[in-house]
């Protein structure tokens, strides 16, 4: 069916196509920019030019390795949440506030109405798309974790605060496919957290993404998807990208109970282990999820962003990653 | 029916004001060894006497250490334990906050305080009574991975987690701490299980001495568990409220034997609440509540909030206990 939908959007894929997530290792020079800019002793545009200089790099990268869905690895990108509400009206930035260990950041404030301030990042795709022929993913950060990762000092509750946030959202899904853009990824990782509030935020991603012709992708992670399972089935996308390449989940029990009706991306790479995978290990991986679902319904990428690796390390991972995919695609008879 | 301020547990140990990120500093200085262990304590403990005299100066009755010390909830106290090792980030229920997660490998064995000390520095150097906070055995025990064969499942570790809560239950009693608060946020998630909270608080109990225990529940509703809870080995009860919608008519329609902490306040987030959303409540509740005294705190602890919305909560919650004292 989604594959249908892909060939219908002008995008032909081979079975097993290799994507990644989102965010890549921002390169040394890319890192000592932003700390410069962040202390107002470089300019914007000087930022900007290596911001540009990194996703070209990026961008190359890919497709030496070969993936089949590239993204621009979102070097632009500080946090996932705090990249759009620093651009929205209605946000403000609240003190440092801890996440782990040492570990701090700035937790967004919704202060009154979260306006859409025009493109976000049609620029930064439009840029990406222009460097390689092979698609690159539209990506942005769902209404339901800007609000979850967000305080709220306007809205009534959460579900108004999460809904007003998808309004805003759509403009930028609209503004991403009147760029060209085809396939665009929602990043969703709190999704899970409150299981009872799934119904709001799948009423929030009807707003998003409703009528709208682009083949959909939801990423979420952390997940507690055993309790919110056959409720994500109705979220209106093509694709789930779920992070459960490490879960003890029973997935095989949950598909026979409800029977998945999407595409499936499978997270393949550890993002969190300096350790590369072998070839050998992500196929096991993939194999496992062949087990469970036809080859054509299967999309192959790392569980989360590669952010946190080295750029050595996201490289090699992701060698492997393709090479495994590659091979089993040979053996398919499906090259 | 005595309504106290209470700090909940946890305050922010940065802030974005002058002087307050040195203890971010010292901490990458320390991992990275250029700040000793001994100067790293230093600072540490004047961040203590800091935040606690920045509670006391909001109005507050009883104040925390603010768990400045505690890498976090789970860790602090599990990883000293012996037969415990340290493992990765897990998400701390539904926070952007994670914990390390326990590895269980071996006998869970207490071999000597390890809050005593922490307890005694922060009373040192407090104006006001400071009330100790403990992750519960049941907590401790959800969150553990099991490695060892000495033990088959959740209840079986719970047993030896409580063992090691005795002890240093009975060793803060004798120093002299007068309240202790036992957090079981888990317990709202598994509700079948109260009954193994329950039995690990009658043996937790039975050490306190003359202190006063509190049982502290957080992110889930109270509600299905209220009744059963009254009949808990505890003096006090803890909620929070912002995830109950039933809490407060219960508590109305059905009274409570116990002293009963009021997590009216949102820990989780910036916005103040109105008065008119804090003060029918607290008249509601309060005249229903026989145990005393009682506490008006926040939902959870501080931490979540960045320093200067944590100070600001708890000067709000001074004013609505004046508001509420003053008119009734």
């Amino acid at each position: 069916m989604s594959r249908a939908k892909l060939k219908s959007l002008g995008i032909d894929l081979p079975i097993l196509p290799t994507s990644s997530v989102g965010s890549f290792p921002k390169p040394d020079y890319l890192v000592d920019a932003r700390a410069k800019f962040a202390k107002a002793k470089i300019e914007r545009k000087e930022l900007e030019d290596l911001e540009r200089q990194a996703t070209g790099y990026w961008i190359k990268t890919q497709e030496e390795i070969g993936l089949d869905v590239l993204v621009d690895g979102e070097m632009y990108r500080g946090d996932m949440v705090a990249y759009f509400s620093e651009l929205m009206p209605g946000f403000e930035q609240s003190g440092l506030v801890r996440s782990y260990g040492n570990r701090y950041y700035h937790k967004p404030i919704i202060v009154g109405e979260a306006r859409w301030p025009g493109p976000m990042t049609v620029g930064w795709w439009r840029y990406a798309q222009g460097l390689t022929k092979r698609p690159v993913k539209g990506m942005l950060t769902g209404p339901y974790t800007v609000m979850d990762w967000s305080f709220n000092e306007h809205y009534p509750d959460r579900r108004s605060a999460c809904l007003a946030l998808a309004r805003e959202i759509r403009h930028e899904v609209e503004a991403l496919v009147e760029a060209g853009a085809k396939i665009i990824q929602i990043d969703e990782p709190a999704l899970s957290v409150r299981p009872e509030e799934l119904p709001f935020a799948i009423e929030a991603m009807h707003v998003v993404t409703d009528g709208l012709p682009a083949y959909f992708i939801l990423h979420a992670c952390y997940g507690a998807f055993d309790t919110i399972y056959s409720q994500m089935l109705k979220l209106p996308v093509d694709n789930l990208d779920l992070a459960i390449s490490h879960s003890t989940l029973n997935l095989m029990e949950m598909f026979r109970r409800d029977p998945f009706t999407k595409d499936l991306s499978v997270g393949v790479l550890d993002v969190h282990s300096h350790e590369v995978e072998t070839p050998e290990t992500v196929r096991t991986r993939i194999e496992r999820a062949l087990q469970l679902l036809p080859k054509e319904s299967l999309w192959i990428d790392p569980d989360c962003g590669l952010k946190t690796r080295t750029v050595e390390e996201a490289k090699g991972k992701l060698i492997s990653m393709v090479g495994a995919a590659k091979r089993l695609r040979v053996e398919a008879g499906a090259n | 029916m005595a309504l106290l301020l209470a700090n909940h547990s946890s305050y922010p140990r940065i802030g974005d004001g002058a002087g307050q990120q040195r203890l971010r500093r010292a901490y990458a200085q320390h991992e990275r060894g250029e700040v000793t262990s001994r100067d790293f304590e230093a600072i540490q403990a004047s961040v203590i006497q800091e935040i606690v005299q920045e509670q006391a100066g909001a109005g507050l009755d009883l104040v925390t250490d603010g768990q400045i010390r505690w890498y976090d909830p789970i860790s602090h106290f599990a990883g000293r334990l012996d037969g415990v090792k340290i493992n990765g980030l897990l998400r701390f229920f539904d926070t952007n906050f994670y914990i390390r997660q326990p590895v269980v490998v071996d006998r869970i064995f207490w071999k000597e305080p390890i809050l005593l000390e922490e307890y005694r520095s922060a009373q040192a150097v407090s104006p006001k009574p400071v009330k100790v906070i403990l992750t519960g055995p049941y907590t401790l025990g959800r969150f553990s991975i099991i490695e060892s064969s000495r033990y088959r499942d959740v209840p079986e570790l719970v047993a030896d987690y409580t063992e090691a809560l005795m002890k240093e239950v009975e060793a803060l009693g004798k120093a002299g701490a007068t309240l202790i608060q036992i957090e079981e946020p888990s317990m709202l998630h598994h509700p079948g299980d109260a009954g193994l909270v329950k039995v690990a608080l009658t043996r937790i109990g039975s050490r306190k001495g003359s202190a006063r225990l509190l049982l502290a529940t957080y992110f889930g509703d109270a509600a299905p568990l209220y009744e059963a809870l009254q009949g808990f080995p505890v003096d006090g009860l803890g909620f929070d409220f912002t995830y109950s919608r039933g809490l407060s008519d219960l508590i109305t329609r059905l009274g409570s034997d116990k002293a009963i902490a009021l997590g009216l306040i949102d820990g989780r987030n910036t916005r103040m609440e109105r008065m008119e959303e804090i003060l029918p409540t607290l008249r509601k509740v309060l005249p229903k509540v026989k145990g005393s005294p009682s506490y008006l705190t926040t939902s959870c602890g501080l931490e979540y909030l960045p320093r200067d919305k944590a100070y600001l909560k708890l000067k709000h919650m001074a004013a609505v206990r004046a508001e509420f004292v003053g008119r009734g």
